[in-house]
């Protein structure tokens, strides 16, 4: 009998993955493109893959405090790395791949890489180089090999060569196999993740495989999975998203995995793919409404009247059920027909023909965006979790969604608030401290309640709404209390408006400075004919300072009145994670912004009409350059 | 609209290399065969028997000619002479007591080896100098037939075809007919359909972009054009047989002269260099539009009552078929298959316009 999917209790996803390889042997776990052909594996040779590298790892005395660390892309091998990590209870550790040296030192000062489990060369390349600063690394492996030939570096495997390497073993010894599945217990290491920092140094998050296993079942009862979905796992697998998604609930309810080929083509395998289960970035949303839209405007005078013909009607008619209004008489009508006509193959060319969990989560996202999907027939939903609590503690129901809630809490997550409107959570998923960080920990858990740092207050109906951090709640000179987050997620609603910060506490003016679209920009500029040579040259052009103007009119609009923005500053240059201005996850790092750029913000509130700034660049082969720019300033 | 492309996905090469990938091609092909292999039972016989019938034989022909000037490149003005060689064969072959599925495949074979010979001398030029040869075949096929009574019985005399038999069954109603023509005429389709996926395609396809670029490839351009030739010629002789066998029912000279050659290759390129759709669509301009415009010219002229001497009614609808021709073909030089795929790129990146954003 398979073990019951829809229960934590007692699994770990190293049993979930011989449950699978046992009862369903032949059906797909995961599809890797390459070269254009999905390479598919079933649960059966995944789960021998699995532990034929963990004999390999054991072999080579690797088990139980040691980390493997991966660098790299979402690989097949990658995550079968982590799951062969944890088999023999060591520390699965993903990174980004664009992490920068230091944070990787950071993190292997943590806990001994026992290994590398590297992608490509570059990522190979990373590896040496920390080992050579000093940097405790015994192993690298490595899964690409192209341009490997020639490193003479010691410990220096290939994938192919460990999995040879553990296949002997396991040959020459049949009970090893099972020894080793069954090694690891449900409070064992499933994962070594870390916080996002925006406030210092990442903090060591380990997470239980009871963790996160109950994170995926108390997800599924609030209909984020089905049985079986389809996902494409392009998330960066540093991310608690993607282990929350690609590994805990992959592995909990038996989903087939298709991994796109690069980054870069994740748009294409996405439509090949047509996932059901599809996770996003509000971002990415925009981006995708974007494209869609403009390329509405550059189709045929006829397709585009028929579109903007059941566009604006479906988008009309879903504000009207957004308000709570029944539909009009010929709404179905105009649904059924649009559906054929221009949502389907809308939703056809970006892989969304056959989404059936559609999300969004990590920020706010714009109404106009939210709107739109839903108009399209794709029931978008928002998301709230958080690495803490292995992955998401509330979510949409499609049917009762509000734009500014996330959801009730999903089932397993209770959820309180303190007198200070902080919220509270307690879970069977909350991790059990920061590692080797006891005051940290002692700070965040209080009983076995999770403070999540989140600001916010629930609903009468138990839909609870986030506000913004509680750290970042900050006073006006007036005393005005606000979310500096909050109106720069509404400013950067604007398509033209990629970043912004909001500066204003002690302050008596709300100001901000923001740094605009690259793309949405420069299109408009194309479309407006509005010359510009560069970036810095287009951010500072007064026909865009006046588009800019315009956004900020409306953010203002809904804003109480001490709190309107008066003044602001378009950037010469985007907020770049290299530059530290924000994370890899692309928060603000609100300290280093205001500390780069105090002139301007003294120029924002010292009435000057212009400020010169010099600002250092990193560029990517770590060099670094000096960019001199006058930034005209700009009343509201 | 139509056309669907998620979820569309290759686990290996030989799924990536299917004819048709798109579900909503593959639909339109079941149903456009459904209704073919419906015809006779949904037709009134007078249209299957004189519409659609020569339609698909000729299509068949026409097909065979375009393997060599679509896909080889080469030009040929005397196709005709070589449907004639297989027509002329086949009916000997049989009337000798040979089956009639043996008396085809001689008729096609020597069709090959007459076509394969000529092409080995008319090979050796190129171009315009390569047209003119192959008129050359035209001209003198017609002398022999029309100087060698043991061949044709006679300059003006017909040869009646055997009755038709294949697998011992003999076939002598229209449906039967007209499901031999069916039948060879998907044949053809499906070996061209097949071609440029093959390594003969492909070697095709480079000769007739640049004859010695594919030879430095490593092509052996000629031995190609030979090929190209020869299958072509096989295929205008069983075309050939086909056509008298099941829709002539006897063989003169006359129905192979040099104005069939013309016509043939009106087909070709009206409907389309390399286009399989296209060689259909044009097969039906040339061969139907004539008979179809003077149908609908009478009725109208009978419903407004207009009266036209004899020589201008009879003038006027060549004369929009001659319009017609040169409308499609200024509308699209490519030919009625690019006008199909066009059609089908519009609808594919429906609601966009361009095929990658």
């Amino acid at each position: 009998m398979p073990t019951d999917r829809h229960t934590a209790s007692g699994r770990t996803l190293i049993s979930c993955l011989t449950d699978h390889a046992a009862h369903r042997p032949t059906a797909i776990a995961m599809r890797e493109k390459e070269r254009g052909i999905w390479k598919e594996k079933t649960w059966k040779d995944y789960a021998d893959e699995v532990t034929a590298f963990a004999a390999a790892l054991d072999d080579m005395g690797i088990g139980e405090g040691q980390a493997l660390m991966v660098l790299g892309d979402n690989r097949l091998r990658l995550y079968a790395g982590m799951l062969s990590i944890a088999m023999l209870r060591g520390y699965a550790m993903p990174t980004y791949p664009g992490a920068t040296l230091d944070e990787l030192r950071h993190f292997a000062g943590e806990v001994p890489i026992a290994v590398a489990l590297a992608e490509d060369q570059e990522q190979v390349d990373k590896a040496l180089e920390l080992r050579a600063e000093g940097s405790k690394i015994d192993h690298i492996v490595y899964d690409d090999g192209r341009g490997l030939k020639d490193y003479a570096a010691e410990n220096l495997h290939s994938w192919d060569s460990l999995i040879e390497r553990g296949k002997a073993r396991l040959a020459a010894d049949p009970a090893l196999g099972e020894r080793l599945q069954r090694m690891a217990g449900p409070e064992d290491p499933a994962v070594f993740l870390h916080s996002s920092g925006t406030t210092g140094k990442p903090k060591g998050i380990v997470l239980s495989h009871r963790n996160v296993i109950s994170a995926a079942v108390g997800s599924r009862k609030a209909g984020v999975f089905s049985d079986n979905d389809e996902i494409l796992a392009y998330l960066p697998m540093a991310w608690v998203g993607d282990t929350a998604v690609t590994v805990a609930a992959a592995l909990t309810f038996g989903f087939t995995v298709n991994i796109p080929e690069k980054q870069e083509t994740v748009l294409r395998d996405m439509r090949e793919i047509a996932p059901t289960f599809y996770l996003a970035a509000p971002r990415s949303w925009d981006n995708m409404l974007t494209t869609i839209q403009v390329g509405i405007e550059n189709s045929t005078w006829l397709k585009k009247k028929i579109y903007h013909f059941f566009m604006d009607r479906a988008i009309e008619a879903e504000r009207r059920r957004m308000r709570g209004k029944a539909d009009g008489g010929l709404d179905w009508l105009g649904r059924w027909l649009g559906e054929w006509l221009v949502f389907g193959p809308i939703k056809d060319n970006f892989g969304l023909g056959r989404v059936r969990h559609a999300y969004t989560g990590g920020e706010a996202i714009g109404e106009d965006t939210f709107v739109f999907y839903r108009a399209l027939g794709v029931k978008l939903c928002q998301l709230y979790g958080q690495t803490e609590v292995s992955g998401f503690s509330a979510a949409h129901v499609p049917d009762t969604v509000k734009l500014h809630t996330v959801g009730a809490p999903s089932p397993g997550f209770e959820v309180r608030l303190t007198d200070e409107g902080e919220i509270l959570i307690r879970s069977d998923s909350v991790f059990s401290g920061y590692f080797a960080n006891p005051d940290a920990t002692a700070e965040a858990l209080v009983d076995g309640w999770l403070r999540t740092g989140d600001a916010g207050y629930l609903e009468e109906d138990g839909q609870l709404v986030v506000l913004g951090r509680v750290s970042e709640v900050v006073y006006t000179r007036g005393g005005e209390r606000y979310v500096p987050n909050y109106i720069e997620n509404r400013l950067k609603f604007s398509p033209y408006i990629k970043d912004a910060a909001v500066i204003g506490a002690g302050r008596d003016t709300l100001t901000a400075m923001v740094c605009i679209d690259a793309d949405a920009t420069g299109h408009w500029a194309e479309v407006n004919a509005v010359p510009y040579v560069s970036y810095a040259d287009l951010s500072q052009r007064p026909e865009v300072a006046e588009l800019l103007a315009g956004a900020f009119k409306r953010v203002n609009e809904a804003l109480p009145e001490p709190l309107r923005l008066h003044r602001f500053v378009s950037l010469h240059k985007e907020f770049d994670p290299d530059d530290g201005e924000i994370t890899r996850t692309r928060k603000l790092r609100r300290k280093v912004v205001e500390e780069r750029y105090a002139p301007v913000i003294e120029a924002l509130y010292d009435g000057s009409k212009d400020v010169h700034v010099k600002a250092t660049v990193t560029y990517e082969n770590g060099e670094t350059g000096v960019v001199e720019r006058t930034l005209m300033i700009r009343e509201v | 609209m139509f056309y669907r492309q998620s979820g569309i996905r290759h686990t290996d090469y030989v799924s990536d290399s299917k004819l048709f990938p798109i579900p909503a091609d593959r639909n339109l092909l079941l149903l456009i065969l459904l209704i073919a292999l419906a015809a006779p039972f949904i037709l009134a016989p007078f249209y299957v028997n004189s519409y659609i019938l020569p339609w698909l034989i000729w299509t068949a022909a026409a097909l065979g000619l375009n393997l060599v000037i679509g896909w080889a490149g080469q030009l040929h003005l005397g196709y005709a002479a070589l449907m004639a060689v297989g027509a002329y064969t086949s009916v000997h072959a049989a009337r000798f007591g040979i089956p009639w599925e043996g008396a085809l495949l001689i008729g096609g074979a020597l069709s090959a080896v007459i076509g394969s010979l000529f092409a080995f001398a008319a090979l050796r030029v190129k171009g315009l100098y390569l047209a003119l040869t192959t008129l050359a075949l035209q001209f003198v096929m017609d002398w022999v037939l029309s100087h060698s009574p043991t061949i044709t019985g006679g300059s003006h005399a017909s040869l009646q075809a055997p009755t038709f038999r294949l697998l011992g069954q003999a076939i002598t109603s229209d449906a039967g007919r007209y499901y031999v023509a069916l039948g060879w005429c998907v044949l053809v389709t499906i070996f061209l359909l097949n071609l440029r996926r093959t390594g003969l395609g492909r070697a095709l396809v480079a000769v007739r972009e640049k004859d010695y670029a594919a030879a430095i490839l490593g092509v052996n351009s000629f031995l190609y054009k030979i090929i190209a030739f020869a299958t072509s010629a096989f295929i205008a002789g069983i075309s050939g047989g086909i056509l008298v066998v099941c829709y002539y029912f006897l063989v003169t000279p006359e129905q192979f002269t040099v104005a069939v050659s013309i016509q043939l290759l009106a087909m070709v390129i009206v409907g389309g260099l390399a286009s399989i759709i296209g060689t259909y669509l044009g097969v039906g301009l040339i061969l139907l539009a004539p008979g179809v415009v003077n149908r609908l010219f009478g009725a109208l002229a009978g419903y407004f009552d207009l009266r036209f001497s004899p020589e201008t009614f009879a003038h006027i609808p060549n004369a929009v078929y001659g319009a017609l021709i040169i409308v499609f073909l200024i509308i699209e030089p490519m030919g009625l298959g690019k006008i199909y795929r066009n059609i089908r790129d519009y609808l594919l990146v429906w609601p966009f316009d361009q095929l990658k954003k």
